[in-house]
């Protein structure tokens, strides 16, 4: 079961030391206050509720999964309760706008929070997750009205949010959606239509769900310009927020899934559901995407809280299971055996996921970090920050996601066929972690998006803003003798990219084709490199506190040894990368359909 | 949904256009009659049995699982009469010895029904692997009296077979474990203890079940040179082999597992159980480990077998999915999108699989030759393909389920959110292609068996003789395979280079082989892997209808393998160098 415990050092670690948060805050207008103490004191609410309501629930919901009858979804045995207790401590509205109810504090500080309930119980997390992304297109795109009924119920948590975008037909091409959306004399809409893979569109947790929903308005232009935002509550507020009547917005069935089984995956119907328009008619798709960076850098938060419990309960079963002897010599003579520990091979699978993992959360928070910057720092800063953001975005969606779920993998195979068996839960974390590799867009499109829109879609600039991080990182590293060795061959990672960069856009400029034969690869290349500046970053704080006796030494050192494995083992994975890129689309595309007939 | 559809076609292209089989089997004792004509025959058959009878049983068997009430465990609907049909066809006996009732066919052909048997179902077809496993143990290892008894109601099905080795504590370390047996009256032995993860420990398909169980008498030596191995029957037998009264086994519970869950995995206690030994005493464990080498290589085509279904179901969905379109221009302009199979990086994904597929398959049949040449072949050879078949074993177990799992994931991405959905069927595929990474020795600790003893102990003697074959081969086709000529010659020097550097760095630190064992049997994997797509393409250049489409398909997946996969052999060799430094040197707390 779980043994999770919160890596509160090492969080701390990217937090105060390497991103120097504290600093960051004092410097934003609105969250000056938010000093360490306060930080610290927060982030250990946060741990006590995740591991003490959140993790105990995990495995139980997994096994029992949420049920429907007679159109109404009832969550895992603990899930409303937990909500109750989540709403009550204040968490739903924790970097909320004041002026409805929150607290507005800084979103990276949520990541955080995010982490630790994500790395209990991701499931559950969903629930109140989703209300994010209704609480920004609203807060954004919405009416004075609608703002006055929706955002304070949502932003505290009385009210849940679901976003309703596929259709059985239509995933990631969304221009092709059918819901139809017919204008009323009162300004309202009637829509009908079918939606499917809607996370926590019903459930028995708050008293109402507000489903933002995507639809087409009679006569509108066919594709993706012609598609209109919803707000589609399940019980209709009136002007109040008093919930009123039922809605015609329907679950008729649950999927059942590989995993993440204590969130409910629902078929919602709307049968001339009432709907208000959120915005101007046909600009839609452009007010969902306003709120699509963050949510992936969400959906990337999962690859490091999958990855984060799943490396733990691998560490304790290789410290307590004994099997073999070391080769050097036993090193527990006492008992029957070493533990599984002292072997090298499984060493080298917990080192794997300890290099990502930590590589993860430097990465993540420094994006979010971006976030907090994009929100309230002075336009310059805030477009060289929304520029980093966008660029980087898709790479931590699709990086940290594919490389995490392969750490839950690892993390299953050092307890050997114990992994297997549903009662350590790590199977549950490697089919709970599957599904981040797929939602909000699956790798393919995050990496057609980074090379396609982000980086040849800009001349090649947003990739430049970020290598000249690499190349200033590099350049300072040069004459330490410690880190010269890494900023060397990072430095040659970076003028790489630059190159493959190059030579697909020079292809790409030929043939349409050759963007979709490198996208992937690209996307994994890019991954590896920026976990390597995370990599070299921190190892750049462990050594400057090392040096001026900071702390404990140990964990400094354990960086340094981390960095050197990342640089050894991890970051050689872009050749493959490269060379995969390199080879271009022919053997890609030569052949037509028939001969994928088996 | 897609239903399985046996490959045949690229079994045939494989077994007569690439390694000459029929040549092969003229060469092995007693395999003289077998020829292309019953061999197709035969793989007919097989295919008709698994798209028909065993196919249909997978997902229902996923969403029933086993039962588990008071000591007994049920299958999942349909399980118990297809195994009397499956049974009946003598499938179970299909590589048995004809002496006792089996059908003494060559693993170059088993190998291939059992491929279309695992694609078919892998929950279904465990009963029966184990089955022949258990009967192939008993053939090596057993006395005459016991296999007369014996194996022919293991060939014939009328009983099944289950191996204990596992126990709580011990599972890799087999050294550790504590199942007792006490010599009794008449030549049996009484033994006591609790064996895990038992598959097919008990079910309700057969009357009687079979157990192979290692166990230690009360004076044996400590660790593994006091094991010893012995035939526990679940009932006892009369004199016909009819099942009579219990015999102190039974089923504790089974276990919730990822995947597989229409095959039971047991708890099973031995309480004063009558069994019989077989082979000498303290030998057990050397006597399983013969049985394993030839079976571990089942363990890999598992993975080959997930991955293939999952081909073909990501194949098929690619063509029908009509989702944006293509970047070059809309290849379908009458209908709203294109098939998704117009996307470059969904084509990457599919050709990844079919590439690493074929290869597999390919390798799994050069393995598989090496074990039929050792165990029928003329006494001159059988020393050398013995350390070759020793050699490619570790490797067929534990690169084929890393790449059956690696496209089974392939597979289900293509199928976006549905693939994470439960009634397609593609997560299923990988959670039940997930465990063969795992029994049968985890991949981890076949790569040690690999890189210690396989390669390490001869100083890369034997690694050699495979490297002057792809050498030699490379020299004879050099025209024929143009520039993969040189991407194959390069990335065998580096094994080559990277084998001297291992066996080396292994004299001065006991570490150093482990620490790169894992990435030295990928980078193996990978470089054996480009040779077979050699053989393929020259196969398809030599082939009658050379410029059809099956032989083109095969060019551009070569082109696919050799462009795309193949680099990923370089990445292992620098993992390889890097050393044991970054792995040992961090202290246990540095975790």
């Amino acid at each position: 079961m779980s043994h999770y415990k919160a890596p509160l050092r090492d969080m701390q670690f990217v937090s105060h030391e390497l991103l120097d948060m504290p600093s960051h805050y004092a410097s934003l207008p609105g969250y000056e206050d938010v000093t360490v103490d306060v930080m610290d004191a927060i982030i250990e609410e946060g741990r006590k509720f995740s591991e003490e309501v959140l993790a105990p629930i995990n495995h139980s919901a997994d096994e029992e999964g949420c049920h429907l009858k007679d159109g109404n979804v009832t969550t895992p045995k603990g899930y409303p309760e937990a909500y109750k207790q989540y709403v009550e401590g204040g968490w739903p509205g924790l970097n909320g706008d004041p002026e409805f109810g929150g607290q507005g504090l800084p979103g990276s500080l949520s990541i955080m929070i995010n982490e630790m309930t994500g790395a209990c119980n991701w499931a559950w997390t969903m629930y109140p997750g989703l209300s994010n992304a209704a609480i920004q297109c609203i807060g954004k795109h919405g009416t004075v009205e609608q703002k006055d009924i929706y955002m304070e119920k949502l932003i505290t948590g009385t009210w849940t949010g679901s976003m309703c975008l596929t259709e059985a037909h239509c995933g990631s091409d969304v221009g092709l959606l059918r819901t139809k959306a017919v204008k009323q004399a009162d300004g309202s809409y009637t829509l009908t239509g079918s939606k499917i893979f809607i996370s926590g569109a019903d459930h028995d947790m708050a008293e109402n769900i507000v489903h933002m929903v995507l639809a087409r308005v009679e006569g509108a232009p066919e594709g993706t310009a012609g598609i209109s935002l919803f707000i589609v509550p399940k019980f209709i507020p009136d002007a109040k927020g008093n919930v009123g009547k039922r809605n015609a917005a329907n679950v008729s069935s649950l999927e059942k899934k590989m995993g993440l089984k204590g969130s409910a995956t629902c078929v919602l119907n709307f049968d001339g559901a009432t709907g208000f328009i959120v915005g101007a008619e046909n600009s839609g798709l452009k007010q969902m995407f306003t709120m699509m960076n963050v949510a992936r850098v969400g959906t990337a938060l999962q690859g490091l809280a999958m990855a984060e419990p799943a490396y733990q309960a691998a560490l304790n079963y290789a410290k307590e299971r004994l099997a073999m002897r070391s080769l050097t010599g036993a090193k527990n003579p006492a008992g029957a055996a070493d533990p599984i520990i002292v072997h090298p091979d499984v060493r080298r699978m917990l080192m794997t996921q300890k290099a990502f993992t930590e590589g993860y959360r430097a990465f993540l928070y420094w994006l979010i970090q971006k976030a907090d910057v994009v929100a309230k720092g002075d336009e310059a800063a805030a477009k060289e920050a929304d520029d980093l953001m966008a660029f980087l975005t898709p790479i931590a969606k699709g990086f940290v996601t594919e490389t995490g779920f392969e750490c839950t993998n690892l993390a299953l195979q050092c307890f050997g066929g114990h992994g297997y068996i549903k009662e350590h839960g790590v199977e549950q974390l490697v089919r709970d972690c599957r599904i981040s590799t797929v939602y909000e867009g699956t790798t393919g499109i995050q990496a057609l998006d980074l090379i396609g829109r982000k980086v040849l879609g800009s001349g090649g600039e947003l990739l430049k803003k970020f290598t000249k991080l690499v190349h200033k990182l590099c350049e300072a590293s040069k004459n330490d003798a410690q880190l010269s060795g890494l900023a060397t061959v990072l430095a040659e990672k970076n003028k790489e990219w630059g190159a493959l960069t190059m030579d697909v856009g020079g292809k790409a400029m030929e043939n349409a084709d050759e963007v979709g034969a490198a996208s992937v690869d690209y996307l994994m290349y890019s991954g590896y490199v920026v976990l390597g500046y995370f990599w070299l970053l921190m190892a750049h704080k462990a050594s400057e506190q090392l040096a001026s006796g900071n702390g404990d030494a140990d964990f400094y050192k354990a960086k340094l040894a981390t960095a050197q494995f990342y640089f050894d083992r991890l970051l050689p994975r872009t050749l493959m990368h490269a060379a995969a890129m390199r080879s271009g689309s022919a053997n890609l595309m030569a052949l037509d359909a028939d001969h994928f007939a088996f | 949904m897609t239903d399985y559809r046996a490959p045949l076609q690229d079994m045939q292209f494989l077994l007569y256009d690439v390694f000459g089989i029929e040549q092969e089997w003229q060469q092995l004792a007693g395999m003289e009659e077998l020829n292309r004509e019953l061999a197709d025959a035969l793989l007919e058959e097989a295919a008709r049995l698994t798209e028909t009878l065993i196919a249909p049983l997978s997902r229902p068997g996923d969403e029933a699982g086993v039962r588990f009430e008071a000591g007994r465990v049920f299958t999942p609907p349909g399980f118990v009469e297809a195994w009397k049909t499956y049974r009946a066809g003598g499938w179970i006996g299909f590589a048995g010895d004809p002496a006792y009732g089996g059908q003494g066919m060559p693993r170059s052909l088993t190998l291939m029904v059992e491929e279309m048997m695992h694609s078919a179902s892998n929950a279904f077809c465990m009963y029966s692997i184990l089955t022949s496993g258990l009967a192939l143990a008993l053939k090596s290892h057993g006395s005459d009296a016991l296999k007369s008894r014996f194996l022919p109601l293991l060939y014939s099905g009328e009983c099944a077979g289950a191996m204990c080795l596992t126990e709580a504590h011990s599972g890799t370390d087999l050294g550790l474990l504590r199942t007792r047996a006490e010599p009794a009256a008449n030549d049996t032995y009484r033994i006591t203890g609790t064996k895990i993860f038992i598959t097919g420990g008990e079910q309700d398909l057969t009357d009687n079940i079979l157990y192979l169980v290692l166990a230690r008498l009360p004076d044996a030596p400590e660790g593994s040179a006091g094991i010893s191995m012995f035939l526990v029957p679940k009932r006892h037998l009369n004199d016909d082999n009819t099942p009579a009264g219990a015999n102190g086994v039974s089923c504790g519970s089974v276990e919730h597992k990822m995947g597989i869950h229409a095959s039971s995995t047991c708890v099973i206690h031995f309480d004063n159980a009558e069994g019989w030994l077989v082979g000498t005493l303290n030998n057990g464990l050397k006597a399983m480990f013969t049985m394993m080498n030839y079976e571990r290589l089942s363990v890999g085509l598992q993975g080959l077998a997930c991955s293939e279904l999952a081909y073909q179901k990501s194949a098929a969905y690619a063509r029908d999915r009509l989702q944006s379109r293509a970047p070059a221009g809309a290849v379908n302009p009458e209908q709203a999108a294109d098939p998704i199979l117009a996307q470059p990086d969904v084509r990457r994904m599919l050709l990844t699989q079919r590439a690493l597929i074929e290869a597999g398959r390919a390798f799994a049949l050069y393995a598989g030759m090496q074990l039929d040449r050792a165990r029928y072949g003329k006494e001159d050879n059988k020393p050398r393909a013995r350390q070759l078949a020793a050699l490619l074993t570790p490797v067929g177990k534990a690169f084929l389920s890393d790449r059956g799992l690696e496209c089974c994931l392939e597979g289900q991405m293509v199928f976006g959110g549905h693939g994470y959905i439960r009634e397609w069927g593609m997560e299923q595929l990988v959670r039940d292609a997930r465990i063969a990474q795992i029994y049968e020795g985890t991949n981890g600790i076949q790569a040690l068996d690999f890189i210690k003893r396989r390669v390490q102990a001869n100083r890369g003697e034997h690694v050699g003789w495979v490297i002057s074959d792809m050498r030699a081969f490379v020299a004879a086709h050099q025209h024929n395979l143009n520039d993969y000529a040189a991407m194959l010659s390069a990335s065998v020097d580096r094994l080559e280079s990277v084998t001297a550097h291992i066996v080396k760095a292994g004299e001065a630190d006991a570490n150093a082989g482990p620490a790169a064992a894992v990435d030295y049997l990928a980078q193996f994997g990978y470089v054996l892997y480009g040779w077979m797509w050699a053989r393929l393409l020259v196969a398809a250049n030599a082939h009658d209808d050379a410029e059809g489409r099956y032989c083109l398909f095969r060019r551009q997946l070569a082109d696919v393998y050799f462009k795309r996969l193949l680099p990923r052999a370089e990445m292992h060799a620098q993992a390889v160098e890097s050393g044991a430094n970054s792995l040992m040197a961090p202290s246990m707390d540095a975790f």
